[in-house]
């Protein structure tokens, strides 16, 4: 049946065109014919063969510059703001169950989530002008060919980029990708991407354990591990799960445009919008829930002043088994657990746990013998892959509407960062380090 | 159809027509969804086809019906069209 | 209330027209059972209130993109009562075939004219009454970027919304003899379909079985009588050999 359609079909269509060419015809008077016009000039730079793909890394550099320069006065100031509403409630309310609930749980926890918009809003801005302005058209034509090798889609290449700096609007960037498989395969590779916010935790411990010469090299290295994840994990997705012809690439490239402000900012601040309200939802309840594991028992914990007698505490020496073949105690799996809400929060742990401000946290770390350079590096791996923080979890769960891939994330990667984890330490006691 | 014909006047897949010549589209091959969709973005019968960038393996961008698109090779390869003179 | 859909090419400018008309009222959420965005807001003019849904950009209206599939769906099954077309007026040609797609579907159609000023720019005239006479549909030039034409658009919005579309009214496409011969048959056995009847126009239907449509097969089939759809299964097989 359909072997015949598809040439009625084809009839169809192209009576169709007839009609139109002969309403065209009649209607319209075509003008000066074609004209070299803005467009094409610009295409011959953007598009240029050599031109091309450095022009594409500048402009994604320049983004990032934006969105997250610009935007880092903001987070400072909401960060204050909101240490100091914490710091004024816990004070102004004479109980001090109900002070730790409203400074830490709801103030410590609004804040987090608040914390997210400056960026959001600004990598959201600066797409929107992109997209507005027809230049992402060009990215995406520029870095087929080389994505096209990896097995993705070159749409998934801005995404995946805009993962470096955070996870959760690239999560939601992958809109723009019109095949259902590619946009699950770049959503589910993307915690792979080591964001921002991971940062800080292989400053901590690479600065601590490798020393200044060697920090840079082992913080790079981690980073090229998550790159290198994410494009096999890419390449297996594609095998198994969602395989099928690669989506046929056809793109059309709009004429170039002025981006307009309104319509721009508008476009920010529909998608930013939703973030809050559903992602914001996430994160805010997560806080709440690890600022009562980590304050209760009450009296135990002197009011969540001691975390050894937590409920979290608790929670930590009971999977620190897991953790010991790999060398961490159970303060690394207190702090594991704590970065499942965002991953910077696995400094502030430790800095609670070690009971010291975060520039002498690197002395301690040393000092207590909590980690060697193996097991250090390790647990950067570890990081880096076990699962994405809350805040992913919810826009995947958003993106896709269903609670099933987030959980699959959350699997596959623990599962993959066990696995690599276990494969350094492996590796290199063979080799001879402990 | 000599599908491997000379260039001029021949008829051959989109992906081998040189950067800056013209063609007309003849045909597009290929399953339903795919041919479809090509033809609804402006690849029907009697289309006039102009290739603006070809760089082999990467995607091609011609212009056809007023707009700039970009194909891939693969999709380049379904489409039929006979080169003509400028 | 009069509620209206907006549809058109991608980067035809669209979403710049949407955002004209609703601003700050638009509010973002998805369409039952997919992940594709579904954008709505209000309008008000002329003292008559006016929803707008944001279509997905399509280049026409097959089942294989999701994204046309969700705009096809929406137009038939929640009948809008004005749909807007936004045609990009430097690639006429392209843009139109979403136009007569429409047409068919016996939609109540206004059709914005977008990038008029690009059009004035390349020394290309358009008559916008024969376009609008040919078609059988209304046509305002506009502007999107600097929001010239909206006003009128709206107006025409509203004056579309009041007067109920003859049905079969509009380009009223001919085929050519042959196929027009084809679909008259098929036509004829969808009017037998009591079950049918009314729900969609018969002309359209006709045509979706004809193109294989795979949606509409599959919806039809369960409606139809089997002796129904083996009867239209055989005049598409034995005028195949006829078209070719």
């Amino acid at each position: 049946m359909s072997e015949y359609a598809e040439n009625l079909s084809s009839a169809l269509a192209q009576r169709r065109y007839e009609r139109i060419a002969s309403i065209v015809d009649a209607a319209v008077k075509k003008g000066r014919g074609e004209i070299f016009t803005l467009t094409d000039m610009l295409d011959q730079v953007f598009l240029n063969k050599h031109l091309g793909i450095p022009i594409f890394l500048t402009v994604l550099w320049t983004m990032f510059q934006f969105a997250f320069a610009v935007s880092e006065p903001f987070v400072v100031i909401i960060e204050k703001i909101f240490e100091m509403l914490g710091a004024w409630s816990g004070q102004a309310i004479s109980d001090p169950h109900l002070a730790s609930f409203v400074s830490l749980g709801i103030f410590g926890g609004l804040g987090s989530v608040l914390v997210f918009i400056p960026p959001i809003f600004g990598l959201f801005l600066a797409l929107s002008v992109l997209e507005d302005s027809g230049y992402m058209a060009r990215a995406a034509f520029v870095m087929d060919r080389f994505m096209y090798r990896l097995g993705l889609h070159g749409r998934s290449f801005i995404p995946l980029m805009i993962g470096f700096g955070c996870n959760v609007p690239a999560i939601m960037a992958t809109r723009s990708m019109d095949s259902e498989k590619d946009r699950m395969i770049t959503m589910l590779i993307n915690p792979l991407i080591s964001c921002s916010a991971r940062l800080p935790v292989y400053v901590l411990i690479a600065g601590a354990l490798f020393g200044a010469a060697y920090a840079g090299t082992a913080i790079f290295a981690v980073y090229a591990l998550g790159i290198v994840l994410a494009v096999a994990t890419a390449l297996i997705f594609r095998r198994t799960l969602f395989r099928g012809e690669p989506s046929p690439f056809v793109l059309e490239l709009p004429p170039y445009a002025v981006p307009d402000a309104s319509s721009s900012i508008l476009h920010m601040w529909s998608r930013g919008r939703m973030f809050l309200k559903k992602a914001g939802t996430i994160i805010f309840g997560m806080t709440i829930i690890v600022w009562f594991l980590s304050t209760h028992p009450w009296e135990e914990t002197s009011g969540g002043q001691v975390i050894a007698e937590s409920y979290i505490a608790w929670i930590g020496h009971a999977i620190e088994p897991v953790f010991q073949p790999f060398g961490w105690d159970w303060m690394a799996a207190v702090a594991l657990l704590f970065g499942l809400v965002a991953k910077e929060v696995v400094v502030g742990t430790y800095g609670v746990l070690l009971g010291a401000e975060e520039a002498g946290l690197g002395e301690a770390l040393v000092s207590q013998e909590l980690f060697t350079p193996l097991t250090g590096f390790a647990f950067m791996a570890f990081v880096l892959i076990y699962v994405p923080c809350v805040a992913t979890i919810g826009a995947i769960a958003k993106e896709t509407n269903s609670w099933r891939w987030p959980a699959f994330a959350l699997v596959y990667q623990t599962a993959l960062a066990f696995i690599v984890s276990g494969v350094i330490i492996a590796a290199g006691r063979l080799v001879g380090l402990s | 159809m000599n599908s491997s014909g000379s260039v001029s006047g021949g008829c051959l897949p989109l992906a081998f027509l040189p950067e800056g010549t013209e063609g007309i589209v003849l045909e597009v091959q290929g399953g339903q969804g795919v041919t479809r969709h090509l033809e609804d973005m402006g690849f029907s019968s009697h289309a006039r086809v102009k290739v603006l960038k070809s760089c082999p393996p990467g995607a091609m961008l011609v212009m056809v019906k007023d707009s700039r698109i970009a194909l891939g090779r693969g999709m380049a390869m379904k489409i039929l069209v006979k080169n003509i003179e400028e | 209330m009069i509620r209206a859909a907006l549809i058109g090419n991608p980067n035809v400018g669209k979403t710049e027209i949407f955002n004209r008309l609703t601003g700050l009222s638009q509010k973002v959420g998805n369409f039952p059972g997919v992940t594709v965005e579904k954008k709505a807001g209000m309008l008000v003019h002329r003292g008559r209130e006016i929803e707008v849904v944001d279509l997905p950009g399509a280049y026409s209206l097959t089942a294989h993109a999701v994204d046309e599939l969700v705009a096809s769906d929406y137009i038939v099954l929640e009948r809008p009562d004005v749909i807007v077309d936004i045609v990009d007026g430097i690639n006429l040609e392209r843009n139109l075939y979403l136009t007569l797609l429409l047409l068919e579907m016996d939609a109540n159609l206004v059709v914005a004219l977008n990038r008029w000023d690009m059009v004035a720019a390349r020394g290309m005239e358009i008559d916008i009454e024969k376009l609008s006479e040919l078609l059988g549909c209304p046509v305002v030039p506009t502007v999107a970027i600097t929001g010239c034409g909206l006003e009128d658009l709206k107006d025409s919005i509203v004056d579309a919304a009041g007067q109920k579309r003859a049905k079969g009214q509009g380009a009223a496409l001919n085929y050519g003899d042959d196929i027009e011969q084809l679909i008259n048959k098929v036509e004829d056995v969808i009017k037998e379909c009591t079950a049918l009847n009314g729900r969609y126009p018969e002309r359209w239907l006709a045509i979706k079985m004809l193109e294989g449509d795979e949606r509409v097969m599959e919806q039809t089939r369960a409606i139809l009588s089997s002796s129904q759809l083996a009867d239209i299964l055989s005049i598409i097989e034995a005028e195949e050999a006829a078209i070719k």
